[in-house]
């Protein structure tokens, strides 16, 4: 029935909400790995036989497979090679991606942007069930980007190559989106519900922070990584200040226009130039 | 119609430009107040005003549900539209009235052809949005109307100031759905 699956099943939690690094029509879905969605005897298609798996979900597969030999091989076409290899595959099935091993690592930044969804999303129905307590914005913040970078932590030392791949013009689109689709899942489950100029400043300051914590904890030698959650706090701790500082400013700046209008307004009285037409 | 079964991109569209024209309104009629706020016709103009903040409180909230990034151009359009608003005013209420014509005229044809890309997609699934596109663009046509009653087509060069305002609304219509 359907090959290797069953056992794909275990490694990769079954993520509801794949995010694509590709952009999609909006009407084509991608099927997920794990389930089996063609309904083969309905299709126009006719042909497919019922365990058929598109070439997509195939590439992810291999992808998903090729992630156990990273630590070793690096971000690769050869663990990719590997990967398909312990799928049962021809190695030749690398030659599938790109030789500069940018496919594995969007497939990887993918997965874990989903996985953080689906952690943020467990944690929100827990959060609304009353299981647990609501988090202030700055805890959720950094423990939302704790939890991702965390996921790093087994590849930790392959990253930069990776991050530097990730920055090739043509991998930026696809790298920028998924940093931007991710920043923005944080805000949303932080509770943000702005719909001015600060749905911007909030997502370009957690991106900020993200990427300057990712650095850090690429050079951090500390046990656990400590020194990096804590440039982390501090980093959340600085942004916190800045929205409210900007909030002082603004009022600051408000009440010196009201009293400006109103001196005006003043002055206009006693040269008489306030009359009614 | 929930956050999974819509057609994303469009109705990201559809609420992104919506808000925009919203909060684009509200800032024209805050001009119009500040000019004509304290003359015969600033009633008038307040209660249109009291329905369009209505109409972005019911925007902000959309786009907090289907999570809508709002344009970028935000700030452009409040100083764009105060700047309208005010300068439309400084032409005499004729004028705001007339500016108000063009806007309203403009905003209605606008929600119609949302409408219809909504009805041609999935009546059914869309249906709340229609209901209050719907509700919207009628309010939009009284403003409309309202402005004709008073005195809009007295304005100065009233057919000039309505063709300049509805070119530049298609345009902030056109940038506001895609940036």
């Amino acid at each position: 029935m359907r090959r290797a699956s069953d056992e794909q099943k275990q490694e990769l939690p079954p993520s509801s909400s794949q995010q694509r690094y590709e952009s999609h029509p909006p009407g084509d879905r991608p099927d997920q790995e794990p389930q089996r969605s063609h309904h083969s005897y309905t299709d126009q298609g006719g042909e497919e036989s019922e365990d058929y798996e598109s070439e997509e979900q195939l590439q992810q597969r291999i992808l998903t497979a090729a992630l156990k030999f990273v630590p070793a091989h690096g971000w690769t076409a050869d663990a990719i090679a590997e990967g398909a290899k312990s799928l049962g595959l021809s190695v030749a099935a690398a030659g599938m991606f790109h030789t500069d091993g940018s496919e594995l690592i969007l497939h990887f930044v993918s997965q874990c942007n989903s996985e953080l969804s689906n952690l943020l999303e467990q944690q929100q129905k827990l959060v609304q069930l009353g299981q647990a307590e609501k988090k202030k914005t700055d805890q959720f913040l950094r423990d939302a980007v704790e939890a991702r970078l965390r996921m790093l932590i087994p590849y930790i030392e392959k990253w930069p190559q990776a991050v530097s791949i990730l920055l090739l013009p043509h991998n930026i689109p696809a790298s920028l989106n998924l940093l931007t689709s991710m920043v923005d899942d944080m805000w949303h489950y932080a509770g943000d519900q702005s719909t001015d100029i600060n749905w911007y400043t909030r997502r370009a300051v957690l991106a900020g922070i993200y990427n300057t914590t990712e650095l850090v904890m690429m050079q951090d030698s500390s046990s656990d990584f400590e020194e990096t959650w804590h440039f982390l706090e501090n980093r959340i701790a600085d942004a916190m200040t800045m929205g409210h500082t900007a909030k002082q400013v603004q009022s600051t700046g408000e009440a010196l226009v009201q009293g400006l209008m109103g001196a005006a307004v003043t002055v206009k009285n006693l040269a008489g130039l306030n009359q009614r037409r | 119609m929930t956050l999974d079964n819509i057609n994303k991109p469009d109705i990201d569209r559809i609420i992104r430009v919506d808000h925009a024209g919203e909060y684009g309104a509200n800032r024209i009629y805050a001009g119009q107040m500040a000019v004509l706020g304290r003359t015969t016709v600033g009633p008038v103009i307040q209660q249109m005003w009291n329905q369009e903040k209505d109409h972005l409180k019911k925007f902000n909230e959309l786009m907090v549900t289907f999570r809508v990034r709002p344009t970028i151009l935000l700030p452009f359009w409040n100083v764009a539209g105060f700047a309208l608003g005010a300068g439309t005013a400084l032409l005499g209420k004729e004028g705001a009235m007339a500016c108000t014509v063009a806007v309203e005229e403009s905003i209605s044809a606008h929600y119609n052809n949302q409408m219809r890309t909504l009805m041609e997609e999935d009546p059914e699934k869309y249906k709340e949005l229609l209901q209050i596109i719907k509700k919207f663009r009628d309010d939009e046509l009284e403003h409309h109307d309202i402005g004709l009653d008073h005195d809009a087509e007295l304005a100065p060069a009233y057919s000039l100031l309505k063709t300049a305002i509805q070119i530049g609304c298609k345009a902030a219509i056109f940038l506001s759905e895609r940036i």
